[in-house]
Order: C-alpha cells, then sequence, then structure tokens
C-alpha cells in the first residue's frame, strides 16, 4: 500500500511498546483532533456570532435555537473546549509520569506549557464571548486581576478592556484575540509542537540496546489507531453535546450591575478560591505564575530520568518532577473542590 | 485488533450521529411572532400557543409577550426563556410593573391625559397602607397625632400640587418601633396591600401588583386574563375575609360559610342596603378611589367619597349629572373598555361629587335613573330621594344615616 498525505504525516514506524494506549493515553492525538474540531465548529460558529454588547448573546441564542444543528455545533465547541483543557493536562501529566521531557525534548516540553496555557486563555476568552449574565463576574473578576499588577497594570488592563470599564471594545477585543491573537499562534505552535515531536527523534524512548523488544508498529497500522481514537472520541464528544448543552443566560442589559452567582469559569476556580485569602495580585496573579514557573523548570531544576528508564511509567530518576506535578495537580484539585462547595 | 476497535468505533459514531438526528427532528418547529409594537421576532408562542390573548386591549399581534413579561425572546429552553421575565409570572408586580405596563402611551402616562395608572396606584391607599400605619401608631403611643408618616414602602408625591399636602410618605420599619404590638404588627400585617405577596395559606392566596384586582383568578389558580369587569367576589379576595385582633395582632379568618351575597359582606354588626349587597364594589366606586387620584391620603377615609347620595341626592337636591357632548369626554374610553352599555353623544349620566363620571349609569327622560353592572351585565333602575317620603335631614347624608332606615335583615 502506498502511503497516503496522513501517513505521511507519522514517521515509518514506531516502537510497539511505546505506541500502546496504555503508554500514550492517546492524550496528545486526542488533543489535536480537539483543536481541528474547535477550529472547525468555530468558523461555522462565525457566521451567525455578532460580537457586539447588544446582540453576542442574541446571536448566541439565534444560533442555539433557530438555526439547524447549530445548538449542537455550539454544544461542540463547548465540549471540545472543555475536553481540551482536561486532554492536555492529562497529557502534561503523562509526559512528566513518564519522563519524556528529557533532553532532547526539553524545548518541546516549554513549547507543550505554553499550548496549555494558549488552551486555557483560548478557553477564557471564549467564555467571555457570551457577554451574557453568567460571565459578567469572571470577567469583572479577570481584568480587575490584570489591572492589580504593579506598573504596567493600568495600561495592560487598558489594553485588554479598551476603555475604562468594560464595553463594546472589550467585547470586540477579546473576539480579535480569541480568534487571531490566541487561535493562530498556537495552531503554529501545534504544528511546531508535532514538528519537534518528530525532530526530537519520535516518542521517548530507551536507547536501542536497552529495550526489551525490537518490535515496532507500521504508520498504516498507528494511523488506523488514530482513527479509531478519533471514530470514539467524536461518538463521545457529540453524546456530551447532546445530552448537556452548553451554558447560556440572559444577555447583559448593564455591564455595572453585577448580577448572577459570584463564578470563575471551572479550570479557574482554583484561583477564585484562593483570591479570598487577600491581594488579588499576589493571589490571583503571581501565584498561578508560579505555579507555571515551576512547570517550566521541572525539567531543568530537578534530576532528569536516566534514558534507560524512559519509555515506561513512573521511573525512579525523575521521582522529585513527578512528585512536584501531583502535590500541585493535587492543591489545584483541592482548591477547586472547595470553590464548589455551597456558600454558607 | 485495530479493525476491530475501528468497527466498534464507527458503530458507536453511527449511533451517536443517529441520536443527534432524531432529537433534532424532535424540537418543535420554532414559530415566530412578530408585533406590531416591537418590531421585533420573538418565538414565546412556540411553547405558549395555548395561551388566551390576555384582553382585547392587548392584541398578540401588537404586543408580542416580550414588551410586557420580558424574557428571552428567541430561547426555545424554558430556563434561559424565562430567566429574564420581569416579575417572574407577573409583569405587574409593583416593582416592575413601570418597566413592564408602563411608558406614556401606555398605563405610564400624565395626570392630563387621564393614562396616569401607575403613578396613581403607587400613591393609592391600598399600596401604601397608610391609615393603618398611622392610626395603630397612634393607638400604640408611637406618634402623638394621626399626620401620616409611613407607608409600606417609602413613596413620594410626584403629581404637584398635592391637594391632601402630603408629599411623602417613609417606608414603615417595625423593627425600630419599640411597641411589641407594632412590631407584631409589622410582622403578621403588612401582607394587606397590593403591592405585598399573600399571607400564606390558600385562604390568603391573591396575585400582587394590578392583577390583584384585574386578573379573575382565585387562590393558586391564575389565568392569563385580565379584566375591569371585576365582581365583587374580585375584592373578597382581600376584603370580608375576617377581622383583625388587636390583642393578638393577628388577622382571624372568618369562621362563618356565606350562603348568600348579603352574608358574604362581613363585620357582624355592619348594615347594608339592598344595592350594596346586589351591585358589584365597582358599579359604584370609582377608579380613584380604588387606585389612587394621584395624591398620597392619610387614610381609606379620605380617599373612599361615594355616599349613597352620589346616585340618589338628598330630599333636597337632585345627583349630579352630566350630559356627554364632548366625544374625548374620559367616559367614553371607560365605556369602551368595559362595554356593557352603548354611550352616545347626548346622553346624560350620573357624576360623582368630584366629578368622575358614573359611565354606566343614564338619566333617563322619566326622571329615574338606570345602571348596568360592570360584571354581570344586569339592569337596575331607580329614583332619586328628592320626591320621595324619606324624612332624612340635610345635614345627616352619610351612608350610615340611610342604613337606618333602609338596611337589610341580615
Amino acid at each position: 500500500m502506498r502511503p497516503n498525505f496522513f501517513h505521511h504525516l507519522h514517521p515509518p514506524t514506531i516502537p510497539a511498546k511505546q505506541a500502546r494506549w496504555r503508554y500514550t493515553l492517546g492524550a496528545g492525538g486526542t488533543a489535536i483532533f480537539l483543536c481541528l474540531v474547535l477550529v472547525v465548529t468555530g468558523a461555522l460558529e462565525m457566521f451567525y456570532y455578532v460580537p457586539t454588547p447588544a446582540e453576542a448573546a442574541l446571536s448566541i441564542q439565534t444560533l442555539s435555537y433557530l438555526v439547524p444543528f447549530g445548538g449542537l455545533i455550539r454544544n461542540l465547541h463547548f465540549w471540545a473546549a472543555q475536553l481540551l483543557v482536561v486532554v492536555s493536562a492529562v497529557h502534561l501529566a503523562r509526559v512528566v509520569f513518564t519522563g519524556a521531557y528529557a533532553p532532547p525534548r526539553r524545548f518541546n516540553y516549554l513549547l507543550g506549557l505554553a499550548l496549555f496555557v494558549f488552551v486555557l486563555l483560548l478557553d477564557f476568552t471564549g467564555y467571555i464571548l457570551r457577554w451574557d449574565t453568567g460571565i459578567q463576574w469572571a470577567l469583572v473578576v479577570g481584568v480587575n486581576l490584570v489591572h492589580s499588577i504593579p506598573w504596567a497594570g493600568e495600561t495592560l488592563h487598558r489594553m485588554l478592556v479598551g476603555g475604562a470599564q468594560p464595553g463594546s471594545a472589550t467585547l470586540l477585543r477579546f473576539y480579535a484575540w480569541h480568534i487571531f491573537g490566541l487561535m493562530l499562534p498556537a495552531l503554529i505552535a501545534t504544528a511546531w509542537h508535532a514538528f519537534r515531536l518528530r525532530r526530537d527523534g519520535g516518542i521517548a524512548v530507551p536507547p536501542p540496546r536497552q529495550r526489551h523488544t525490537p518490535e515496532r508498529i507500521s504508520r498504516f497500522e498507528l494511523v488506523r489507531r488514530e482513527a479509531a481514537a478519533v471514530l470514539f472520541a467524536s461518538a463521545a464528544l457529540l453524546l456530551l453535546a447532546l445530552l448537556s448543552p452548553a451554558p447560556s443566560a440572559a444577555p447583559i442589559s448593564d455591564i455595572t450591575a453585577l448580577t448572577g452567582e459570584v463564578r470563575a469559569p471551572w479550570f479557574f476556580l482554583w484561583v477564585q478560591q484562593m483570591l479570598q485569602w487577600g491581594s488579588p495580585f499576589f493571589w490571583g496573579v503571581l501565584v498561578p505564575l508560579l505555579v507555571l514557573a515551576l512547570l517550566a523548570l521541572l525539567p531543568y531544576a530537578l534530576p532528569l530520568p536516566v534514558s534507560g528508564e524512559l519509555g515506561r511509567w513512573f521511573p525512579r530518576s525523575n521521582r522529585a518532577a513527578q512528585i512536584l506535578l501531583a502535590v500541585l495537580a493535587l492543591v489545584v484539585l483541592v482548591l477547586t473542590l472547595l470553590a464548589l462547595r455551597p456558600p454558607a | 485488533m485495530t479493525r476491530r476497535l475501528l468497527l466498534l468505533g464507527s458503530a458507536f459514531l453511527l449511533i451517536a450521529l443517529g441520536l443527534a438526528w432524531g432529537l433534532e427532528a424532535r424540537h418543535p418547529e420554532p414559530v415566530a411572532l412578530t408585533p406590531s409594537l416591537t418590531g421585533y421576532v420573538e418565538y414565546c408562542i412556540t411553547c405558549h400557543a395555548d395561551l388566551p390573548v390576555i384582553s382585547p386591549s392587548h392584541p398578540v399581534e401588537t404586543f408580542g409577550c416580550v414588551l410586557c413579561h420580558g424574557g428571552e425572546r428567541l430561547a426555545l429552553e424554558a430556563d434561559l426563556a424565562h430567566s429574564s421575565m420581569r416579575g417572574g409570572g407577573n409583569p405587574s408586580a409593583l416593582d416592575v410593573v413601570e418597566e413592564s405596563c408602563g411608558g406614556e402611551t401606555c398605563h405610564g402616562g400624565t395626570a392630563d391625559d387621564e393614562r396616569d395608572h401607575i403613578q396613581r396606584v403607587q400613591t393609592s391607599i391600598q399600596v401604601t397602607y397608610t391609615g393603618a400605619i398611622t392610626s395603630l401608631r397612634y393607638t400604640f403611643g408611637a406618634q402623638p397625632d394621626l399626620l401620616p408618616f409611613y407607608g409600606v414602602s417609602a413613596v413620594t408625591d410626584t403629581s404637584l400640587p398635592s391637594h391632601t399636602g402630603i408629599l411623602q410618605l417613609l417606608a414603615f420599619d417595625p423593627a425600630m418601633e419599640s411597641s411589641p404590638a407594632l412590631q407584631a404588627f409589622g410582622q403578621n400585617c403588612l401582607t394587606c396591600h397590593i403591592g405585598g405577596l399573600p399571607a400564606a395559606g390558600e385562604q390568603y392566596q391573591r396575585l400582587s401588583g394590578c392583577v390583584a384586582c384585574h386578573s379573575p383568578a382565585s387562590g393558586e389558580q391564575q389565568v392569563h386574563t385580565l379584566t375591569t369587569s371585576l365582581s365583587y367576589t374580585q375584592c373578597n379576595a382581600c376584603h370580608n375575609r375576617g377581622n383583625y385582633d388587636l390583642r393578638s395582632m393577628t388577622f382571624v379568618e372568618r369562621s362563618d360559610q356565606a350562603q348568600t351575597r348579603l352574608q358574604e359582606y362581613y363585620q357582624p354588626i355592619a348594615q347594608f342596603t339592598r344595592c350594596e349587597y346586589t351591585l358589584d364594589c365597582v358599579d359604584c366606586h370609582t377608579r380613584t378611589e380604588a387606585m389612587g387620584d394621584g395624591d398620597l391620603h392619610a387614610s381609606k377615609a379620605d380617599s373612599q367619597y361615594i355616599q349613597c347620595q352620589t346616585c340618589h341626592g338628598t330630599p333636597s337636591a337632585l345627583p349630579l349629572t352630566r350630559t356627554l357632548s364632548d366625544p374625548d369626554d374620559i367616559a367614553f374610553r371607560l365605556a369602551f373598555l368595559t362595554p356593557v352599555v352603548d354611550l352616545q353623544l347626548g346622553d346624560t349620566i350620573l357624576i360623582t361629587e368630584q366629578g368622575e363620571p358614573l359611565w354606566n349609569t343614564l338619566v333617563l327622560p322619566d326622571g329615574t335613573y338606570q345602571l348596568v353592572g360592570k360584571a354581570t351585565r344586569q339592569f337596575f333602575s331607580f329614583r332619586p330621594v328628592l320626591g320621595s317620603d324619606c324624612t332624612q335631614t340635610g345635614l345627616d347624608q352619610s351612608s350610615a344615616s340611610c342604613h337606618a332606615c333602609h338596611a337589610m335583615d341580615r
């Protein structure tokens, strides 16, 4: 069989042991599939979405309820975005817990981390584009966090909001950031991430002499497995989109009159919980940046996995990095659960 | 193995796609309505096609739903569609009524064109409840005289000049009262005004705001109807339900089961003439008595002024009348809204001491009078006192004086 375009995107063969689901979890590939779903459904949404304060929420209602399959498209976009956060986090965890960030993959690890930040920012800007009463608090808290940054906060806030307080300029800027400012660099970085994966020698494996089995699978088998993953992921995504619609609320009539529940989008609930403890700059900006810095420094400051231990879960040699990630993940999870508690 | 996974994945995806198609096909076909007053399409009748038109004055093709109710006009999902409705299901609740029913071309106009219903209601005694608050504060020593200071909520008279001299009322706050009786009054009795929600218990159920009177609903049953043909039963949703006990500061529900209309009037010691229990309340009592005249009043006694003599006159004078010569006379508008009489230019009708038309009456050529029940459409004829055997003196013309001879045996 002659390899087609999709086959050529893959190496001719890869080690069978590291190609197993239980090793990769299929997370990186699923993330790329979800990105494609987001680009396609997002492009379809652009035919109806109107980025003005008066029309935004109404155009989403039109799309959701009056356009044939419009509600399904929106729900797919929503769920693909939420799943992308989860799948990206799982991918990050897999890479750290298998030591797959070891040189020469440290740069690609940083690229991946940057992509994770892009995913969160894209999710947050997309959330704001609803421009309904459900997002008001998150918007105000979010832009106020930017404002709290010493020296540069005022300027950054003005650049982000486009005025003294959120309004039509803000919505237009979030729209532009969502579709161009964030999505285009994220797509380029994704391509770069995939390119570096090939350039760095494909999936992380031990040196040839230390491998238990020389068995490899062909790119044809790999593409078949990916196709199966895409089919299952599509079915799961469709079911989620059908059974649980994306949230909507009444349009914002007065941006200064804050109504509704004080709640950040779910992936920032841990930050919301910390904001109760005092300084917005410290807890809302510095601490999340510190978490990011710790993750970025992880391949540089902590013991690296030895090459003989690559290609399997939980190598002993980089235990410190695994513990760091596990602790960070646990803290974020506990803070999120605390934020989900009903108010006393 | 992988091929089996591919097959299984394809099967799952096909099932999910089939489900998506099936659910899409089950969505109701959106039914659009573009009311002429708003020009914006709304889809409420996709689900609410079975609701009756609320009144002939508010045709759905003209008003639609959203103009009065608010809500999300494009949403076809109940929670979202209803999330921004004004006053929940009741857009006439007094805290939102200006937005729902107001506006200068609707019911928030000026006193000059007699479309200031909302302003008048907000200052009316049925909303302020100031008579009860004032007399109880006076009785329990919280104020030295019967001057009105408090209403259920703060209100200012915006239609100056004020004929009563009361420019504003402050919000009555039971927590600021030292008397336990007044605190209990605040706790138990402030539900008796049309802005408030009724007390708990099925027997107290009524709607609040405009529909407290203008929707013929009883109990918890609500109907999508507005009417100006108010039957006495509508008034009885609040009145004639029992009596106050000033010692325990509670309301004591009447224990008897009224069998006749006469018995339905409470106040066991009070007397009633035949027309008081044969007609409906609104056949005699005017809209400014019930809905206010734009001024703040100190008590019910200051705003309710219709007496027997309004229709019957006195032994020395006929009742006041007006011959309708102006096609813009408010009598025609009122008769149009409650079409029970065919009022014509040149007709002579009775009017009140304040000049309000009793537009459902007619002075007949033989000098007698005719009244048509606004809710019952029944015809009644009656005579003036002048020329009768009545021996009442000119100084005793209140209804209580008439009851001396004309009260019915209960």
